[in-house]
């Protein structure tokens, strides 16, 4: 330590030390994930063999908890790209130490979220009708529809943020392979392509990085539009909106946040990464969530004004219902969740606790399932004609193979953390470096003056 | 935590690398004195530099009169060539399935614009990572023979590239004036 600041060295040996032999604690929790990876893999095995029957969804809901949940994750990988890309051009120093996390989470988010319109195709071996290719069966995806979009918007997402994260991650890498020995400097070694800091790499790393960033940022926005369109395009009442766009992106920006904080707040205890995490990054992730879940309040408000002023009988009943039908309660648990609770960020003292900041998070996070599940469901459930009104309740297999999302997502994410940085070391010491600069100069300054003064 | 850095730098040094040349390598432990250096040694005439940082600093490219990165021209061909794949794939495939749907033209522009512009970030961010590699001469299996783990630590480093005996002792003498906590002839 330099002063009040850690030097570089500091950085590199604290920033890596959760890359050791894990303990048996960390065990535990990887295995209770790998059970919960087998108990939805078991139950996706179960609709495979017995057929997509065993799911509750049928006429008139055909969309239900896999749609929802598939929806849910692409939200929540919003928040990594937001941090990386957004607040990277905004130059918000504060993203240095949970960009490299909130990357890993979108992609893994992103590789969840993939595996949802698979498991709701039922028969899961004709997936590849959506990729174009000439067949003989002379049928191209229509490019008119949103599905065929979407397909192309994860996959350019997932693509783009794992390219985003890997290039931040190649001089991390050269820092552990110059530190490694036997076949973990060889893996590193690889991994790192060889990079040796050289300015002429350095060069060539920072405009691609800065265009990486730039790229990334209309994707980000656009990744959510197009998935609102899966809907918006449609006519469902309930569906049928133009505000679904700015909607779904702001729901997906205060998601994703409040799951980096949910995952951020433990991980920072168990590696002791305190002077690096600081309760100012998560202050200004909490005014993040704020922000988010006023503009999520003002969407629900306008959708129901919406209603009442289009005079369109339809759309009243449709939302009507929503609030008062069958399930009022989930609309309840999301208003409540996702607008109610999070008015009490207006309060530092909240901001600042972690505690009761991850307790927030995790009805954030609940919230912003249900609106999904109020969304869907309840518009199929109830829309032009009485005679096709029906109700949807998930049955076992959905819930397992939710579950089991869970569990695939913490699974690699517990990986992630024990094999690669969880903060972006080179970024950190490009903070320190210049902190320490400035602290050596001050303090030179200081001495000349006493000097001159003695 | 030296003792380790020390262990990593004689690890590094029995694995087989790639040659550099002969010349002068100055170790620094701050930004400031490796810009220092830089500065007077390219006053003294050495113009063969080869330095490496253990973080980004647009301080070295602009001490070295470094230019802009080529990359650029990289990421705008990948994006022009994106957006011409977004529309012939869509345009294209619509002419030669010839379907209607929705009662729409068979080249509908709107819906294919978001295809366009999937395939522009697509390839724009799949050209500049190409190109990344392209011109920074990477992946290589052997590092330099002049590249210290504690570059990647808490050090900069300086190599002078020069045959010459008396060169290098001049560099040598710069180097130290200049603030090098160590100097290390390399042949």
């Amino acid at each position: 330590m330099s002063g009040n600041h850690p030097t570089l060295a500091d950085a590199n040996r604290d920033l890596t030390r959760p890359i050791s032999r894990p303990g048996k604690r960390f065990f535990i929790v990887l295995g209770v994930t790998g059970l919960g990876i087998l108990l939805g893999g078991g139950a996706w095995a179960y609709q495979i063999a017995a057929g997509i029957g065993v799911a509750g969804i049928s006429h008139p809901v055909f969309w239900g908890v896999y749609i929802t949940t598939f929806v849910f994750w692409v939200g929540i990988a919003h928040s990594g790209t937001l941090i990386s890309a957004i607040l990277y051009l905004f130059r918000s120093g504060w993203r240095t130490t949970i960009n490299r996390s909130a990357e890993a989470m979108t992609i893994f988010a992103v590789m969840t979220a993939g595996l949802f319109p698979l498991i709701h195709l039922g028969r899961v071996w004709y997936f590849y009708y959506l990729m174009p290719y000439p067949s003989d069966r002379q049928i191209w995806p229509d490019f008119r529809s949103p599905l065929v979009m979407d397909v192309f918007a994860v996959g350019t997402y997932l693509t783009i943020s794992a390219l985003f994260w890997f290039t931040g991650l190649i001089p991390d890498f050269a820092v552990l392979r110059d530190r490694a020995k036997g076949l973990a400097y060889k893996a590193y070694g690889a991994l790192s392509l060889g990079w040796q800091g050289s300015v002429r790499e350095w060069r060539h790393y920072r405009r691609v990085y800065l265009y990486m960033a730039g790229i990334a940022t209309p994707l980000v926005l656009s990744v959510h539009s197009v998935v609102s369109w899966d809907f918006a395009l449609s006519i469902v009442p309930g569906w049928h909106s133009t505000i679904f766009a700015p909607y779904f992106v702001a729901g997906a920006i205060f998601s994703g946040v409040a799951m980096v904080v949910t995952i951020m707040i433990p991980m920072r205890w168990a590696f002791g990464l305190e002077s690096y995490i600081t309760e100012r990054h998560f202050e200004n992730m909490a005014k993040l969530i704020l922000l988010t879940s006023m503009i999520v309040g003002y969407s629900y408000a306008t959708e129901l004004f919406v209603a009442y002023y289009s005079a369109d009988p339809i759309e009243i009943e449709s939302f009507r219902w929503r609030a008062n039908g069958a399930y009022a309660l989930p609309f309840w648990v999301m208003v409540f969740c996702n607008v109610v609770v999070p008015q009490a960020l207006w309060f530092k003292k909240i901001r600042t606790t972690l505690p009761a900041l991850f307790a927030l998070t995790i009805f954030v996070n609940i919230g912003m399932w249900y609106e999904r599940f109020v969304i869907i469901v309840t518009s199929l459930a109830h829309e032009y004609d009485p005679a096709s009104w029906g109700l949807y309740t998930p049955s076992w297999v959905e819930l397992a193979i939710l579950v089991g999302s869970f569990c695939w997502f913490f699974f690699w994410f517990l990986l992630f953390s024990r094999s690669l940085p969880v903060i972006s070391i080179a970024e950190v010491k490009e903070h320190l470096a210049h902190d320490l600069e400035h602290a050596a100069d001050t303090g030179a300054a200081s001495a000349n003056g006493s000097q001159e003064n003695g | 935590m030296a003792e380790a850095m020390a262990a990593a730098r004689q690890r590094a040094m029995a694995r087989p690398s790639k040659p550099m040349g002969s010349g002068v390598l100055g170790h620094f432990d701050t930004l400031g004195s490796t810009l220092r250096t830089i500065g007077a040694l390219r006053e003294a005439g050495h113009k063969k530099l080869e330095v490496y940082s253990p973080i980004p600093s647009p301080e070295i490219e602009e001490a070295l009169d470094i230019r802009s990165s080529p990359v650029r021209i990289w990421a705008l061909v990948g994006g022009i060539t994106g957006c011409l794949t977004g529309f012939l794939l869509t345009a294209g495939t619509s002419l030669a399935y010839p379907l209607v749907t929705q009662g729409k033209p068979l080249v509908s522009i709107p819906p294919y614009v978001v295809f366009m512009f999937e395939l522009t970030v697509l390839l724009t961010g799949l050209f500049g990572f190409v190109a990344l590699m392209v011109h920074s001469g990477r992946p290589v299996i052997k590092l330099d023979s002049t590249y210290r783990p504690e570059f990647s630590d808490d050090r900069w480093g300086i190599f002078v590239s020069t045959a010459d005996a008396d060169a290098m002792t001049r560099a040598e003498s710069v180097l130290a004036d200049s603030g090098a906590v160590e100097t290390e002839r390399c042949v």
